[in-house]
């Protein structure tokens, strides 16, 4: 049987996997994107006034 | 904290809870960033108007008239540029006859484009020839580094400890945090291997100083001064290193109460709440140039979000010095566990006469390392192989990076709970305050002693 903080350490570590991958996945799509010329030099300027 | 993701889950099943919370971080953050953008836009146009004052008063306060005033500026970019293409021919040439061994030559930085006031501002300052008070304003904001980081942290801890944040929110803010890590993994595109090997190899020579000096000088002080070792534990790994996933990781390992757990993320909270929010002030007042404050940062400050928030507050250079030290430090987490392993298992068990317990080395390097780093590597040498173009760089290393930041970062301010830092207490706090303060303070004698120039990405 697990203590309370085995399974709230592997829980927290499965989340954080998965938070990885997840961060992985964003920063590929940022890099694809610029990459591709999707987002431009101008790209976060539009966003603001 | 390597990540931050303690009570949340990424998965599209809890994506409705989350996205309250994580429209309410991107608004913030849009909101910061367009302070930001004023405030600057502001203090560029009071330098302009200051040099232009200076010379209307030069010239018995005359201005001339605008349409001049934009046909000289104009002239003299076009001179400028006409130099910078000379130059990169020159270093063009220079890099075609480069002998192996031999250093590259320096690449000349291209001319940045003169900034003008707008028709309307530049005739009012001919009129009135007083400075605006939102140019002096803006000036203010820049000098104080009141920027988007300040903003969304003093903000946030604001409104998270006056109105609160509602609940509907909360797992939304929590999750926001981690989106601070793809900045940290697109800014690779500003290193090269030589960089990074450069600073990292210091910045281990830090983290083995400094991290793991302060969790063996917890565990030893903790057990002297008879401290309850599940506390001990999980504020040593804390403390050393990565705040609240180094906690959870070595609680189970040392058997933690949930007591103790909270003690220690109190302690840990309060002093990385306080380091983020004064480590800028006291750099300035040391003088510190940037790389050697990130170098600091990277190696004082006790988790990822807050060193990464500090660090951007004191200025870009800053940043890519701390990133490095802390890709360094996060990595060192499975050697946390593993220490904590010997000191609280291993060791009283041979003490004991006992057999020594098997440890699956490989396990816990395995499931502990924070993969997240690996993706700032490939960007990194993707880097190296000539892949990206600078304002490829930019767009990734500033302006994308922005954008996850001011979403983290308003996660980040939005969970500085009061509640959460009253926490703290006992002997441990007080062993574990007094051993970050004193790495905070050696370490900071440590980097300004070695100097920019060993911390400084090029």
């Amino acid at each position: 049987m697990p203590s309370e903080f085995e399974k709230k350490a592997q829980d927290t570590f499965s989340a954080e996997r998965k938070e990885d991958v997840f961060v992985l996945i964003l920063a590929a799509i940022a890099v694809v994107l610029v990459k591709l010329g999707v987002i431009g030099p101008s790209f976060v300027k539009s966003l603001f006034f | 904290m390597a990540g931050g993701g303690i009570g949340i889950e990424y998965s599209f099943r809890a994506l409705p809870r989350m996205l309250p919370g994580l429209i309410l971080c991107m608004v913030f953050g849009w909101a910061a960033l367009q302070w930001d953008a004023t405030t600057h836009g502001w203090s560029v146009d009071y330098k302009e108007a200051e040099r232009l004052l200076s010379i209307a008063g030069k010239e018995g306060g005359a201005f001339a008239p605008f349409a001049d005033y934009t046909a000289k500026s104009k002239e003299s970019f076009a001179l400028k540029e006409a130099e910078y293409k000379t130059k990169i021919d020159e270093h063009k040439a220079a890099l075609g006859a480069l002998q192996a061994g031999q250093a590259k030559p320096k690449e000349p930085k291209k001319p940045a484009k003169p900034h003008l006031l707008k028709e309307s501002e530049y005739n009012d300052l001919a009129q009135s020839k007083e400075m605006p008070g939102k140019f002096s304003f803006g000036n203010k904001i820049i000098q104080f580094q009141l920027t988007y980081v300040a903003m969304l942290l003093l903000v946030g801890m604001l409104i998270r400890n006056t109105v609160g944040v509602a609940e509907v929110f909360k797992a939304g803010t929590i999750a926001a945090r981690p989106i601070i890590k793809p900045g940290i993994i697109i800014l690779g595109g500003y290193y090269l291997w030589s960089d990074l090997l450069k600073v990292g190899a210091i910045g281990l020579g830090l983290v083995v100083t400094f991290v793991l000096g302060t969790q063996i000088l917890i565990s030893y002080w903790g057990r002297r001064s008879k401290v309850d070792e599940g506390l001990a534990g999980v504020m040593a790994a804390g403390v050393g290193v990565c705040g609240v996933s180094a906690a959870v990781a070595v609680a189970p390992v040392v058997n933690a109460k949930p007591r103790d757990f909270f003690y220690a993320i109190g302690t840990i909270l309060l002093f990385g709440t306080l380091a983020l929010f004064t480590f800028p002030y006291i750099g300035q007042a040391l003088n510190m140039s940037q790389p050697v404050f990130g170098a600091w940062a990277g190696t004082a400050i006790l988790n990822t979000a807050q060193l990464v928030a500090a660090a951007s507050w004191y200025g870009h250079e800053a940043l890519l010095t701390a990133n490095v030290i802390n890709i360094v430090r996060v990595g060192f987490i499975p050697l946390i566990v593993l220490w904590t392993i010997y000191f609280y298992v291993v060791q009283p068990a041979i003490a004991a006469g006992g057999e020594a317990q098997k440890v699956n080395v490989w396990q816990v390097v395995r499931e502990k390392f924070p993969i997240f780093i690996l993706g700032f590597f490939i960007i990194v040498t993707m880097n190296e192989y000539g892949m990206f173009v600078q304002s490829e760089r930019d767009i990734l290393g500033k302006e994308l990076l922005k954008l996850f930041f001011a979403i983290g970062f308003a996660g980040v301010g939005l969970n500085i709970a009061f509640d959460d830092l009253k926490k703290a207490g006992g002997t441990a706090f007080v062993i574990g305050v007094v051993a970050a303060t004193l790495k905070a303070v050696l370490s900071a004698v440590a980097v300004m002693a070695i100097g920019a120039e060993v911390f400084a990405i090029k």
